[in-house]
């Protein structure tokens, strides 16, 4: 047993009694006539009940908690790379309606094409425009989508 | 059966017009791609097109991602056989004898009968599909909402218990996918739900959203996670003419293509990820039966040959639940009901009488699409494979990007892109974890109706709980589905039934 999955369960657990509380101020009504909370407020009842009982069958199942050198391996579950990533896909869709739909398909190519690796500067630059133009054709030409204009205004 | 020889050929007639069978074509096109493509699989995919259906009628649309649906499991064999990386999930089984195969110079033969194995099977659940849904849909008409309810408990239980390793860690997913589900507007009396005063959320957690979120993204995140190294890939491309399979594969393999079509037929009309399980049956049933078990693993076509044709047929037959009863089985079929929503059908008893058109229309196509296919996978099977040889640091950015566009034109809105990143993180940490997003999914999109039924059922028997054991088919799926809770507990229990006796013996 490891404590990933004792912290999942506690976390699981917390949002089973987050969803109760919450349902409790909703009105229940009875089981003649269920109200508009006694549906959800089942459920958090549900996943507490269901976390905790996982949570007892991992201490049944092996007492030892494996302990590690650090309590969570951030930078193993989180390597650079992948904050980068996931960091440029957050900060592009910020940016999305004021960049336009074009120029937002082409930077987050290029962002994402260097944080993968791919070290190629023209090469990065050339799939990044054949892929901005081509999906600009096909969404907004092609398909009529109305995405972002931003600055560009296509 | 005359009749429903009768509707086939009417709707035939629908699925032939110039617009179908071009909307069959790419779906069947694409649909191969994505399977072809590991790291998408076939719910991101079909998910990521719905709002390309937007300007469709209905029927097109269901034609068209259909096609993707069985078109995916046609491309998965392709990676499996040629790179020993499953397209999608229900492809793990032919990478076991498929790559050797392929390692033995023998890729052509494989895929060739994986493809005509596909289409064998395919055209023989389909005209299971045509014969059992009509006289099955007359059965739902005595389904009630105590009876919906107590067959999507069952069927949540049976897919918690197939998916993954743990029945508890299942139902968590599947009970959270319920809550997610009740953000919004409340389904009977029209109040607001956990939408903390926000205008985006009263429309609840747009689904696409969430499977594009967890399959998609999820899957590309654990993709960059992996070391550089393995961002990079290579491929065996068999050539055109190596592609024939001689005489005694066809022979070996008719067999387990016939079997492996009906044990997949039966399969996909239960809950449950059932091409995977299909596929699995299949090769345990092949290597039981097989007068050369020791050949399995090594390269033996009838591994190829059963589970690829089960697969297929899976596929099929879980099409019989989501049109006649309105209950999806599995993940695939919870999307394709949200697209039947989109455009205004509201699958059930009644799909086929008050949208035949759609029905039969459909059912046709999926015959033509599976030719298609198997026109397309044999002589395309280099192309394809040539695909396979872009690099994942290339596929995957061009995945993201276009997963952002398509999230953003189902409602126009930056917020269901803040939803898919969100659901993409936990998707991601949810692999990590080994947590399943199948059953959160399928709760989802299940939520909203198993509410209705539930409350529904109180108020039509007064608050009587009783309501739920008195009707017999009510009662028989939540007895099933007391059966296969049960499952895990008595395992435990032969299980250190059979530790003690072992214990004994050696003391003896």
């Amino acid at each position: 047993m490891n404590r990933d999955d004792i912290i999942g369960g506690m976390v699981i657990f917390i949002f089973g009694a987050v969803t109760t509380f919450l349902s409790l101020r909703m009105p229940i009504g009875n089981f003649r006539m269920p109200g508009t909370g006694m549906f959800p407020l089942l459920l958090g009842i549900l996943l507490m009940v269901l976390s905790t009982l996982f949570i007892l069958n991992l201490f049944f199942k092996n007492k030892k908690i494996e302990l590690r050198e650090k309590w969570f391996c951030l930078s193993e579950l989180f390597p650079a790379q992948l904050i980068l990533f996931f960091g440029a896909m957050v900060l592009a869709t910020a940016f999305f309606k004021q960049l336009g739909y074009p120029l937002f398909s082409f930077l987050l190519m290029i962002t994402l094409l260097r944080i993968l690796g791919t070290k190629n500067w023209g090469f990065i630059f050339l799939l990044s425009l054949v892929t901005g133009l081509v999906s600009y054709f096909l969404f907004v030409q092609w398909l009529k989508i109305p995405l972002p204009k931003g600055w560009l205004g296509l | 059966m005359l009749e429903s020889l009768q509707n086939l050929a009417n709707g035939f007639g629908i699925a032939t017009t110039i617009h179908n069978l071009f909307y069959c074509l790419i779906g069947a096109i694409v649909g191969t791609l994505i399977g072809v493509l590991p790291g998408i699989g076939p719910i991101a995919g079909i998910a990521l097109l719905i709002p390309a259906t937007f300007g469709l009628n209905a029927t097109s649309a269901i034609i068209m991602l259909a096609g993707i649906y069985y078109g995916a499991m046609y491309g998965g064999s392709t990676t499996s056989i040629l790179l020993n990386v499953p397209g999608e999930t229900a492809s793990v089984i032919t990478c076991i004898d498929g790559y050797q195969m392929a390692q033995k110079g023998r890729a052509g033969p494989a895929l060739a009968i994986a493809a005509i194995g596909s289409f064998i099977a395919g055209t023989l659940g389909i005209f299971g599909l045509v014969f059992l849904a009509p006289p099955l849909a007359q059965a739902a008409l005595a389904f009630g909402p105590p009876e919906y309810f107590s067959l999507m408990i069952f069927g949540f239980i049976v897919l918690s218990n197939v998916t993954g390793t743990s029945l508890l860690k299942a139902l968590m997913m599947a009970t959270i996918g319920l809550i997610i589900g009740t953000i919004g507007l409340d389904p009977v009396t029209g109040d607001t739900r956990f939408s903390f005063g926000s205008v985006s959320l009263l429309g609840g957690i747009e689904f696409v959203a969430v499977a594009i979120g967890l399959f998609g993204i999820g899957e590309v995140l654990i993709n960059v996670h992996q070391p550089k190294e393995l961002l990079d890939q290579r491929v065996i491309v068999p050539r055109f003419r190596d592609l024939y399979p001689s005489l005694q594969d066809l022979k070996r393999s008719i067999g387990a293509i016939l079997r492996g079509a009906g044990i997949g037929f039966g399969i996909g009309l239960v809950p449950g990820p059932a091409p995977v399980i299909a596929t699995y049956s299949s090769y345990m049933i092949e290597r039981k039966i097989s007068k050369h078990p020791e050949e399995f693993g090594k390269g033996a076509i009838e591994g190829v040959a059963g589970p690829e044709s089960a697969n297929n047929s899976s596929c099929q037959s879980a099409f019989i639940p989501l049109f006649v009863l309105g209950i999806p089985f599995g993940p695939v079929t919870a999307i394709m009901l949200g697209a039947f929503l989109i455009h205004g059908v509201s699958p059930g008893p009644l799909l086929i009488s008050q949208h035949p058109e759609l029905f039969w229309g459909v059912i046709a196509s999926m015959y033509i699409g599976n030719f298609i296919l198997l026109l397309l996978n044999l002589p395309f099977v280099p192309f394809f494979a040539n695909i396979l040889r872009i690099p994942k640091r290339i596929l995957l950015p061009l995945i993201i990007l276009f997963c952002m566009t398509g999230m953003y034109t189902v409602n126009n809105s930056i917020f269901d892109i803040w939803m898919m990143l969100l659901f993409g993180a936990l998707g991601f940490l949810m692999r990590k974890w080994a947590y399943e997003g199948a059953p959160l999914l399928l709760a989802l999109v299940l939520g909203p109706k198993l509410e209705v039924a539930f409350r529904q059922s109180l108020m039509i028997s007064h608050g009587d709980f009783g309501v739920f054991v008195n009707r017999p088919i009510s009662m028989a799926f939540l007895f099933a589905a007391v059966v296969f809770l049960s499952i895990p507990i008595i395992r435990i229990i032969f299980k250190k039934k059979g530790g003690e006796g072992n214990r004994d013996k050696v003391k003896g």
